[in-house]
């Protein structure tokens, strides 16, 4: 991993950056989010996919552009997460007492 | 934590940018990581003995396709990519060697060039062996088919390495080792070149062993030519020492009266057994012919030339062979001289006592028996003979004064007669010949000496 880190960095720390953005805008957002259902869905996705990269069935090139996709999505994740609770704390912070 | 899965349902857009990320780093970063891991890899093989290694790189996925030399070696190589970091599998498609049984390894030279062929155990022996065979042959070209395999005995190395030096010894030929044992064919270079080997075979590491030696020398060759124009007889070719190249140079001396030795020759070893007893007679057939070649090829004599007469072509057909020791052969290829022009008496004698000032009938001390260096002489005086038929000749011997008249008197006129008799068994008539013998009473030098014994000791011809 440390490896993987080492070579393409540019890309996580983007990844993470475009996360933090996400999350960053996603807590003073109005618009509807994914439903309940999809969200599920979508989770049991990516456990799928991140049982795949683990147990490496994916062979090749694949299995390496499945890596780096998780890997990059999990950043994603980690600055929305950030960036969500960040704003959330400032939007706290600056809202008058109610 | 509610708040935060409130949150996460909105973050979905940046998937999209994010995808798009995903495709460019995927697009830019695969072949770079590919060729880092298939280097890293290879570095990892550095110091691995492997042959015919392949390292293909798919994604983090490395494939292996190597021979081995061990398996411990073969697992150390997969164990050994599988630790680079960023490798995610190792598709192992290695194998071992095959193991050769038996272990052969092959040296040929021919004419142009020495082949390696067979098995060798490890790229760098292999690499030696050849190394080894370029600088010890020098110049010539080596070619290299060897395959490597398992399964080398112990010490297989240097046992090649020593047999690589012998093949500089060969002219052409092979060798083989077949596990630890050699077999050696073909012809050594030089003479003395199987005995080197032979000898050199004795150093072969523990273990190993010769089971064919069929290694041959060389011919061992003694040429001799006589040139009647230039009058000179030219030795070349071997003789096995010094002692034996005085004695032949000193018989062609005997033999060859009127000849110029040229002496060419080079004392060398490996002469066939008997090669003094088969060459001396030889030369003195040889200096029985007007013009000849006497080639001595290991133990077969090829003389060939043109006799002086008939019966003398005959005698040389028929007799030189029975005076050689066994096994040697003997292939004459002789044929007659046309005969000379008739010539009168005069010019007869005048050839007679030409050939008698140029040397002597010789015999046995004391006896009546003409010696073998003397039948070149003979010849001669026969030729001479058939040119005059209708002249008839007093064979005169004479002694000098040592020893009793009486004696010497009987001595003279048997070896007269013994002379005579030589020419009448050549086929001439024998009523043309008187046998006469004078004793010591004429004598043409002073007996006092020597010298002037010697030459009162002779047989004249006079032309009656």
């Amino acid at each position: 991993m440390a490896y993987l880190t080492a070579f393409y960095w540019g890309w996580l720390v983007a990844s993470v950056l475009l996360g933090f953005a996400m999350g960053w805008i996603s807590v003073v957002q109005h618009g509807e989010g994914v439903s309940r259902k999809l969200w599920w869905w979508l989770s049991v996705l990516v456990a799928a996919l991140v049982g795949a990269a683990l147990a490496r069935v994916v062979p090749g090139r694949f299995g390496y552009w499945l890596d780096l996709g998780l890997v990059m999505f999990a950043l994603y994740l980690c600055g929305c997460a950030v960036g969500s609770w960040l704003r959330d704390w400032v939007v706290s912070r600056s809202a008058p007492p109610a | 934590m509610r708040r935060l899965f409130r949150w996460s349902s909105k973050w979905w857009p940046g998937i999209i940018p994010l995808v798009i990320f995903w495709a460019i780093a995927a697009w830019t970063s695969t072949e770079p990581l590919e060729a880092d891991l298939a280097q890293r890899s290879a570095a990892a093989l550095k110091d691995t003995i492997l042959d015919k290694r392949r390292i293909t790189v798919a994604g983090r996925d490395v494939t292996l396709a190597a021979d081995a030399f061990s398996e411990e070696g073969r697992q150390n190589a997969v164990a050994s990519v599988e630790a680079v970091p960023g490798v995610r599998l190792v598709d192992d498609e290695t194998r071992l060697v095959p193991e050769a049984k038996p272990f052969v390894w092959s040296a040929e030279r021919d004419v142009l060039r020495v082949t390696l062929s067979g098995s060798s155990p490890l790229p760098a022996i292999k690499g030696r062996l050849m190394d080894a065979a370029r600088a010890g042959l020098g110049g010539v070209e080596v070619v290299d088919r060897m395959n490597l395999s398992r399964g080398a005995p112990p010490r297989f190395d240097n046992a090649a390495l020593l047999l690589l030096d012998q093949v500089g010894k060969l002219k052409d030929g092979k060798i083989t080792l077949s596990d630890t044992k050699v077999s050696l064919s073909g012809m050594a270079r030089e003479l003395g070149g199987r005995e080197a080997i032979a000898a050199a075979l004795k150093n072969l590491p523990e273990g190993f062993s010769v089971a064919a030696n069929e290694v041959k020398a060389p011919p061992y060759i003694f040429q001799a030519y006589k040139d009647p124009v230039a009058v000179t007889l030219t030795l070349t070719g071997n003789v096995p020492d010094g002692n034996a190249h005085a004695a032949l140079v000193a018989a062609a001396g005997r033999k060859f009266f009127s000849e110029k030795v040229v002496d060419n020759l080079k004392e060398s070893i490996g002469a066939p057994s008997g090669f003094a007893a088969a060459v001396v007679p030889a030369l003195g057939a040889l200096s029985r012919l007007s013009t000849g070649t006497l080639v001595v090829s290991d133990r077969e004599v090829k003389l060939s030339g043109d006799a002086l007469y008939e019966a003398a072509a005959g005698q040389i057909r028929a007799g030189l062979g029975k005076d050689f020791p066994q096994a040697w052969q003997f292939k004459p290829e002789i044929s007659v001289k046309p005969a000379a022009a008739p010539v009168d008496a005069t010019v007869c004698q005048q050839l007679f006592t030409e050939l008698l000032g140029k040397a002597r009938i010789r015999f046995e001390t004391g006896k009546a028996d003409i010696v073998a260096d003397s039948t070149g002489l003979l010849d001669r005086l026969i030729e001479t003979a058939l040119r005059c038929p209708t002249a008839n000749i007093e064979i005169s011997g004479h002694t000098d004064t040592d020893g009793e008249e009486a004696a010497n008197q009987a001595l003279s006129e048997r070896r007269a007669q013994a002379v005579a008799d030589y020419l009448v068994s050549a086929g001439l008539p024998a009523d043309r010949f008187t046998a006469v013998g004078y004793g010591s009473s004429q004598p043409i030098a002073g007996n006092d000496t020597d010298q002037g014994k010697a030459q009162n000791r002779r047989i004249d011809f006079v032309v009656k």
